[in-house]
């Protein structure tokens, strides 16, 4: 950013707008390959996503795609199991978004703090986003074992001597998807804290100092400079925390395999399974086209709600 | 944003598009475009790259085919175990080895996709009728053709505690005749569990994943005499009454089981009964030497039954030096080759005559029951009490059986309700066959 404002302050408004053309050729030349990639990397698979959704296709197999028309959406659009993954789906994100959002706010209005050894405690909460979701997943299994070895439990039955019974966390419809949740906001809260952490430190000191004048309160600081000076942060955080939710898999591949009794089942989770365990390509890509849509209609209206401040 | 989305969607998805059209070009089907050829020449191998001792034996028994004749050169390529099964599936028939190695479900799937010629023919008919039956078994095609030999093979059980069943007073079946029926199994459960701190005294690796609820839960299917599928349907087999009723039955044991997260339940005497393969005997005999007892799986009906299959080696479809590559079958299946790949897996040997002198699996031998079950095996017919060796279903359609047979059973294992879970798993499987015209063309 630093780097673009001194050209544009050289170059005075009028000169671009009296040749508009030369730029026309460079800037075309410029986005090719952004677009390039975008064409390869998103436009073509997508569609390749739509043509075989209306395919009956094995994977591996050598023989020629059957055409069957409209058949997987009619099936994946009756099948209870999707909306059973496309429901898990939006209550990890309703439970997730508001409460790792909060959790990292929070977080990082603490270590914004000018204290020594701050840079620390900052590594230690970012930590978990450097794991791989695998390695924490794993890692997490063994922490919520059902019987008394697992830590989880040995923690509890300990602090509450011995009154605690095991849990079954992982096994359990009723407490199931919340290890799940819980799981993922430690593992996640510190990537949005970061963001977070950086735009705190864009909002100018002098606002605090003005405010602190008027003799506003350490809560009337944080309502009226801090979340306003991180609008577009917040934004962003909520919109990406979102789109991550909705990617729910790793951690539901691992720990649960989508159950007990559909309890944890995802719609990415049942794409892939469809895809690449049960080799129906046909049926994978035509969740994933339904999918697409549905998180694009989110990401829509999301934006039209909270709309960013921008000066350009 | 949502961009992210789409990419990862379509990356993948893209990655399956470019293996169909990739494999679309060949028009290979299920008649093979293989050639018999003469028994001599180059022939290429492909073999997984398993455990040390299991490599070594594999790359001797090749150095010293070359080594005992002129004829024929064979050259041996390993593939990690983890890549091998989807190298196989990604590569066309026509460029696959004369000689390929492949895990036992996949079969019909790697037939259907003519990636595998028969045997039959190929190989020396002493070595087809050294073959143990079990092996014989996995190796046999619905169109009841041959298409592999196997060096080894697997089988199941129950490992127990001999010191934890004694002191609870519970005495054991020693072979196949006189297994446990499911409610004296869960008789045995019930007076182990008081003498047990946490009452966690059963091992069902809970903690394996993938393929293993397929291979180590279909046996109880199997037990109450009905197959997946009878006569091209799921649905009225996989959810017949006695099914619901045995997967139910073995569900209400879970109180008893150790979830095993850190597999040492049994080599800890944490519990004392442990249901898993043969794999496990070298751990398990190290840990509690002498009180390690091996038992069949209990019986839900028709008999005890165990799961089987391992690796076996095929002729690749496109083959054109299929002779060549049968007399290297040969070669490998001789007793020295089985029993140097035996002795350093400790599998059940693929043939008989090893079976008869393997210390382990000889009469007489700790492991005599797995031999036992794997003599009389069921092959693809509706078990009855006279067998117990069960292969996995041989269809095209195994993955679709084995997912949804899984997710049925951990879900039913996991407090679901049996006869729903049952029902809609074959229903799946149905449409999947139906879609696919039952895999038949």
């Amino acid at each position: 950013m630093d780097t673009k404002s001194p050209a544009r302050v050289t170059s005075p408004p009028t000169k671009r707008k009296a040749t508009p053309r030369r730029d026309t050729v460079p800037a075309l030349l410029m986005i090719t390959p952004a677009m390039l990639g975008l064409l390869l990397g998103v436009v073509l698979p997508f569609l390749a996503a739509g043509w075989l959704s209306l395919n009956n296709i094995r994977l591996n197999s050598p023989r020629p795609a059957v055409w069957f028309g409209l058949e997987q959406y009619a099936r994946v659009l009756t099948d209870p199991e999707f909306y059973r993954g496309l429901g898990n789906n939006f209550l990890f994100a309703v439970i997730v978004v508001p409460l790792q959002t909060a959790l990292a706010l929070a977080l990082a209005m603490m270590l914004n703090q000018p204290l020594r050894g701050m840079k620390v405690f900052r590594t230690f909460f970012f930590m978990p986003v450097v794991f791989p979701m695998a390695l924490v997943s794993v890692i997490w299994k063994l922490m919520y074992s059902r019987d008394d070895l697992g830590l989880l439990n040995a923690l509890l039955h300990w602090i509450s001597f011995g009154a605690i019974a095991p849990i079954d966390w992982l096994g359990s419809s009723s407490t199931a998807m919340l290890s799940i949740i819980i799981m993922s906001i430690w593992q996640g809260v510190g990537f949005q804290m970061i963001i977070l952490l950086a735009g705190l430190q864009g909002i100018p000191t002098s606002l605090y100092e003005a405010a602190r004048i008027d003799k506003a309160s350490w809560w009337q600081q944080v309502l009226n400079v801090t979340i306003p000076g991180l609008r577009n942060t917040l934004i962003f955080v909520v919109m990406v925390t979102t789109i991550f939710s909705f990617r729910l898999f790793d951690q539901i591949y691992i720990l649960t395999q989508g159950g007990p009794n559909s309890a944890t089942t995802t719609v990415m989770y049942q794409a892939v399974t469809s895809a690449f365990t049960e080799n129906n390509v046909g049926r994978g890509s035509a969740i994933t086209v339904v999918f697409f849509v549905i998180v694009l209609a989110i990401t829509i209206v999301q934006r039209r709600v909270l709309r960013e401040e921008r000066e350009v | 944003m949502s961009n992210k989305m789409t990419l990862r969607a379509g990356a993948l998805l893209a990655a399956a598009a470019l293996l169909v059209t990739g494999c679309s070009g060949s028009k290979s089907t299920s008649s093979s475009s293989a050639a018999a050829g003469k028994a001599t020449g180059e022939i290429k191998i492909w073999g997984h790259q398993g455990e040390q001792g299991e490599v070594t034996a594999l790359q001797t028994a090749v150095s010293t085919f070359n080594s005992s004749q002129s004829d024929i050169k064979a050259t041996l390529q390993l593939i990690p175990s983890a890549d091998y099964t989807k190298t196989v599936s990604a590569t066309k028939a026509a460029d696959l080895p004369d000689v390929l190695e492949y895990d036992g479900p996949l079969m019909a799937s790697f037939v259907y996709d003519g990636k595998l010629a028969t045997v039959t023919g190929n190989v020396a008919q002493a070595t087809v009728d050294n073959q143990s039956e079990a092996t014989k078994a996995q190796n046999t095609y619905s169109d009841s053709k041959l298409y592999g030999v196997s060096m080894y093979d697997s089988g199941l059980g129950i490992y127990g505690n001999k010191k934890l069943l004694d002191a609870a007073g519970i005495t054991y079946p020693k072979g196949i005749d006189d297994a446990w029926t499911a409610d004296q199994f869960q008789a045995a459960l019930a007076k182990l569990a008081p003498l047990d701190a946490d009452k966690k005294v059963l091992d069902i690796k809970e903690n394996y994943g993938g393929e293993w609820p397929t291979y180590g839960y279909l046996p109880i299917v199997n037990s109450t005499g009905n197959l997946v599928m009878k006569d091209g349907k799921a649905l009225g087999s996989l959810d017949s009454a006695p099914v619901v009723k045995a997967v139910q039955q073995f569900a209400s044991w879970r109180t008893y089981v150790d979830p095993n997260s850190d597999d040492k339940a049994f080599v800890d005497g944490r519990v004392a009964l442990s249901w898993v393969g043969h794999w496990n005997y070298n751990t398990y005999a190290k840990a509690i030497g002498s009180d390690l007892v091996v038992m069949p799986l209990p019986d839900f009906g028709a008999g005890t039954k165990s799961g089987q299959g391992s690796w076996a080696w095929g002729i690749g479809g496109g083959s054109k030096n299929q002779l060549a590559a049968g007399a290297f079958l040969d070669y490998l299946m001789n007793d020295t080759n089985v029993k140097a790949m035996s002795d350093s897996n400790a599998a059940p040997p693929g043939t008989k005559t090893v079976l008869s002198t393997s210390p382990l699996y000889k009469k007489g031998g700790p492991l005599q029951l797995f031999a036992d079950q794997g003599t009389k095996t069921c092959g693809s017919n509706v078990p009855t009490k006279a067998c117990v060796d069960t292969p996995r279903p041989i269809t095209p359609g195994y993955p679709v059986i084995s997912q949804q047979f899984s997710q049925a059973f951990l879900n039913i294992y996991k407090g679901g309700d049996a006869q729903a879970e049952l029902t809609k798993a074959a229903k799946a499987i149905d449409q999947n066959f139906t879609d696919n015209s039952g895999y038949k063309s």
